[in-house]
């Protein structure tokens, strides 16, 4: 905390931008404040409404929330038990993650384990267990000497070391002990079996399966919390690598190196070099695209010949590799891929998007620049998101717009009223195209406040099917005019769209809410906005460069402390 | 919650005067049970299951009058009420096991106004026809609907209840299962139709091999058996430590947590109870034909006494399920919304098809004294509204099926209309002899049973 010590910061930029902030005919802000969130198309009077503005002119104040107790997520668990056991261990059944806002660790910090995933937890650990410790080579490599006695100083050491990786922490004296007397207690008929056994315990232990991130009293203000150095090296771990500190960072935090930001920037550089970062990045940025919708997708082939099963993953790993040149190989302005004419193909990419494509195969991706003067422009003219947000015989401008709301700028759409008609007149003799059942909405007062806030940017990819596909008009023949807008700004179609998200600050505010939520595992409180604004001040200042909000958010005190843990449910 | 875990083998050893005791039951005590509700004296033991499917009914004048000036018929509902009533359309997939119904309910709780949307359709009437109760409020403020329970499904609430299983815990307090793999979102909440708790579900077991495995594999080794119980009682003693610095909520979840030790540890115990072996199940996309792999699992780990409460979910609430089968192109969600009433028709007929095949396979599976499963058995065949063309709220459909040991009278119509959906759960949970003056929360309590259906 020396280094960074709760100071003041000025922002006036967000006192401005809240005063542009906007009247709500839908949006429904969450927990955030000095929120500079447009509102709906009817908008345009510029009234602040709410409690935007307060950071107007006073200093940023860095209040931390309390502890979650996340349960491992299935891939951490997996990379976990890889890194403690070593590689080739076989699949395992495992609970399913959930994603509740969007991310996975949300999930694991609210939800309650089952009792048929506490039985997996039990089978996983017996089985993993006996993997390693049935095959004589594999076990001695693990142990690193062999038990002449139960409990002997081989296990002891074995205890000691292997405890501490599992439970990312020195174990305790009484630890020790539990564990020892397994050793003992159990070694039948040898005492490698005690040793097994003691491993498949901790492998259940809430201390391996939670990360126990609980705080200890700041020595420069023993009122405040701030995580312990060994709740740091997981916090980093888990962030940059998604599996459990590795012995260096373990080392680091006993040595005290991560006590200070210093040391963390030091640690997290090195992880990031490292090939774990780009996967667990890519983690993020697929549960933040919400691309895991993608994985159910079909289409009737009569209907889009273009289709094949394997297309929907060819869309994944075009997005997997935009986000790799705009992250690792460019390090560039993350916001620019809402507005780029540059992207990967193979080949059936190249054919759904009628672009040359020298070199790409049905697995091998190539960079393409396609036309500035073609329909393409940025990630949401690509397939995945065209794909994800259509239905399976027609497109879908409500789900469209309503991805470009709340994904791509954080905005909140309210649920349908409870009484609303959803029924849409296809009968209507003149609502001949799908934008004009659609304007029907307008007409009615309960539903135009928010369809006029999703529709309008929607309504700037109809000139795509529900494939992605380039059309220019309607399978039934009529014209498609694909011209829309967001918040008042009149656009003749989705390539006018890109480039302004990818200069929209919101949307650079948006990427560090979603990341802080990913790194936390809970949504922001009120009282955290504060340090919301200052790494999004910070992400600014960087030119909006991904890897340095990275940076950032792991040297911050928002992610260093916490408040008191709620008591009385 | 400030229990102090203490697994029941640490707390027999401790009346053992610290020697080891077995607990494991022999396989026929652990069976033969005390209840006994047929008239001729046989002492069966009531099943309980819920089967669930996707997107209501196909929507007729009694819906609502937006669904009226549709002017579809009514497929599902009998003209005569009573016994011996004229299966319809709808019902004539279950009428060979002449199964009763009551129709005209509907969600009695009240609907919070802030945040909005706690009046939808899907999300109101499933938590209605499952827990009797209202959905959670939280979550409502976000796009995601991050749905949760405020109280366990009725399957979960008879599972644990005392007066069910009593001392006669079987080896699984319940079996969760799923059919379709389709969501509505890409989140747990929106797959699974059976909670504990707030956040505390139960995701369905959705592939046959892995609920053959579940219920089947079990290690021949029970010395090594032993040894893993022994094991969690060390887990538990760890888990203890950590409890006491925990916050209200995550020691909540903890507790949860241990608590499902403790049942794995007795579960471990109950693992030499050895069925036979069934064989490996195949695997199918086809929802009916897995349907069949599933219930027939199912049906023979019943048959030998592995569990007595299970819940079915054929399709998830508001299923984006693709019956391209049917010649469907569409998911079933937006087909509602779009409103083309026959394709819902069709589709829903399916679904009382694959209702019909695991009420089919229940009634084969009969056991050494001829009574077969169904005849044991009550299941709540139930949606999760009226209609999804409107999300209509009214007429939601709620079938009983099977007799519960002679509890449930067979092929009754009752109709109430506009009748609390509780007064049905009222009915189940007093046919399966669990003491209930009342059953329903938030403007959903009643104290009334369908007296024409409850024997």
């Amino acid at each position: 905390m020396n280094e960074q010590a709760r100071r003041p910061r000025w922002s006036p930029k967000w006192a401005l931008i809240a005063l542009m902030g906007a009247t709500v005919g839908c949006y429904g802000g969450h927990s955030e404040r000095g929120d500079g969130n447009g509102g709906g198309e009817e908008s345009g009077d510029g009234a602040s409404t709410g409690d935007t503005g307060e950071t107007d002119g006073d200093p940023l104040v860095f209040d931390p929330a309390a502890a979650v107790l996340p349960r491992l997520t299935s891939t951490q668990y997996r990379n976990s038990v890889t890194q403690l056991l070593g590689p080739g261990l076989p699949a395992v059944m495992l609970e399913p993650d959930t994603n509740p806002y969007l991310f996975f660790n949300v999930g694991a910090s609210t939800t309650t384990l089952s009792e048929l995933g506490t039985q997996q937890y039990e089978e996983a650990a017996d089985a993993l267990s006996h993997l390693v410790f049935d095959d004589a080579e594999r076990r001695l490599a693990l142990v690193g000497c062999e038990p002449s006695a139960p409990g002997d100083q081989c296990v002891q050491g074995f205890l000691a070391d292997f405890g501490r990786q599992a439970y990312r922490r020195p174990l305790t004296a009484d630890e020790m002990a539990r564990w020892q007397a397994i050793t003992v207690e159990l070694a039948d008929p040898d005492a490698w079996e005690g040793v097994r056994l003691a491993v498949a315990g901790m492998l259940q232990s809430p201390y391996f399966i939670y990360r126990v991130e609980l705080g200890e009293p700041d020595p420069d203000d023993p009122e405040l919390l701030r995580y312990t150095a060994f709740e740091m090296a997981s916090r980093l771990s888990f962030l940059m690598w998604n599996t459990s500190p590795d012995d260096m960072l373990l080392d680091a935090a006993a040595d005290g190196v991560l006590d200070t930001a210093d040391g963390l920037r030091e640690h997290a550089e090195r992880m990031l070099a490292d090939p774990r970062a780009s996967v667990a990045i890519q983690e993020f940025f697929a549960q933040y695209f919400d691309l895991s919708r993608l994985d159910g997708v079909t289409r009737d082939v009569d209907a889009y010949p273009m289709f094949a099963p394997s297309l929907p993953q060819s869309m994944r790993n075009e997005v997997k590799l935009l986000v790799d040149d705009f992250v690792f190989r460019r390090d560039a302005d993350i916001r620019g891929i809402y507005g780029t004419h540059s992207t990967f193909v193979n080949e059936e990419l190249a054919m759904l998007y009628g672009v040359d494509a020298p070199g790409a195969s049905p697995i091998a991706f190539v960079p393409v620049e396609l036309p500035e003067d073609g329909p393409r422009n940025g990630l949401l003219t690509l397939g995945a998101f065209l794909t994800m947000n259509a239905h399976e015989t027609e497109t879908s401008p409500t789900l469209r717009g309503k991805y470009v709301r709340e994904r791509v700028l954080c905005q909140e759409v309210q649920p349908p009223p409870d009484d609303a008609d959803t029924e849409l007149d296809t009968d209507a003799s003149e609502a001949v195209t799908l934008r004009e059942r659609l304007e029907q909405h307008r007409d009615d007062p309960a539903c135009s406040g928010c369809h006029g806030f999703i529709d309008p940017p929607g309504f700037l990819f109809e000139n795509f099917d529900s494939l992605g596909s380039h059309r220019t008009e309607y399978p039934g023949g009529h014209d498609i005019d694909a011209s829309g807008s967001l918040d008042g700004v009149a656009l003749a179609n989705a390539t006018e769209l890109g480039p302004l998200l990818a200069d929209d600050a919101r949307v650079g505010k948006c990427v560090v809410t979603q990341l802080y939520r990913h790194a936390q595992g809970r949504l922001e409180t009120e009282d955290e906005a504060d340090i919301l604004t200052d790494l999004d001040d910070r992400f600014e200042s960087e030119g909006y460069r991904f890897k340095s909000l990275l940076m950032q958010l792991v040297t911050h005190e928002g992610f260093r402390t916490l408040a008191r843990p709620q008591e009385g449910a | 919650m400030s229990r102090k875990f203490l697994s029941r083998r640490t707390m027999l050893r401790g009346a053992a005067g610290g020697a080891m005791v077995s607990l494991a039951l022999p396989p026929l005590e652990a069976m033969l049970g005390t209840h006994g509700a047929w008239a001729d004296g046989t002492d069966d033991q009531p099943i309980f299951g819920v089967f669930f499917w996707a997107n209501g009914l196909p929507w007729h004048a009694a819906h609502g009058a937006d669904q009226a000036a549709a002017g579809h018929p009514d497929l599902w509902t009998p003209a005569q009420t009573g016994p011996g009533y004229t299966p319809t359309e709808l019902l004539l997939p279950l009428a060979a096991h002449e199964v009763s119904l009551v129709t005209g309910l509907q969600p009695h709780t009240d609907i919070p106004s802030v945040p909005g949307g706690q009046g939808d359709g899907h999300m109101r009437g499933f938590m209605v026809a499952l827990t009797s109760d209202r959905p959670r409020s939280e979550g409502f403020d976000h796009p995601s609907h991050t749905l949760t329970a405020r109280r366990p499904s009725l399957d979960q609430y008879i599972a644990k209840h005392d007066e069910f299983y009593g001392n006669d815990v079987p080896r699984f307090r319940s079996l969760v299962m799923g059919v379709s793999e389709a969501r509505f979102h890409d989140y747990g909440h929106w797959n699974a139709i059976s909670y504990n708790g707030p956040d505390s579900l139960n995701q369905p077991v959705q592939d046959p091999a892995q609920l053959y495995n579940l219920l089947f594999d079990v290690p021949a080794d029970t010395a090594s058996l032993e040894r893993r119980v022994s094991l969690l009682d060390t887990v538990m003693e760890d888990a203890n430590d950590l409890r006491a610095r925990l916050g209200a909520a995550d020691r909540i979840r903890l507790d949860e947590h241990l608590a499902h030790m403790d049942e794995i540890q007795r579960r471990l115990e109950l693992s030499v109870t050895a069925c036979d072996d069934p064989g490996a199940p195949g695997s199918s996309e086809d929802l009916i034909v897995k349907t069949e792999l599933m219930a027939d699992l199912l049906a023979r780990g019943l048959l030998c006494g592995l569990s007595r409460v299970f819940s079915f979910m054929l399709t998830s609430p508001a299923t984006t399920h693709v019956f391209s089968n049917l010649g469907v192109p569409d998911g079933m969600h937006k087909t509602c919304h779009d409103g083309v009433w026959q394709r819902v028709r069709d589709i829903t007929e399916y679904q009382m098809q694959a209702f019909a095949r695991l009420l089919d396979i229940m009634q084969e599976t009969v056991d050494p004294t001829g009574v077969s499963l169904l005849d044991r058995m009550l299941v709540m065949g139930t949606s999760e509204y009226g209609e999804g063309w409107i999300h209509g709220a009214a007429e939601h459909p709620m079938v009983f099926a099977g007799r519960a040991c002679g509890a449930i009278n067979p092929g009754v119509h009752e109709r109430i209309d506009g009748g609390n959906i509780s007064t049905a759960h009222v009915t189940m949970l007093r046919a399966l002899g669990i003491d209930t003056p009342s059953y329903g929360f938030n403007g959903g309590e009643t104290s009334e049973h369908l007296s024409g259906i409850l024997a």
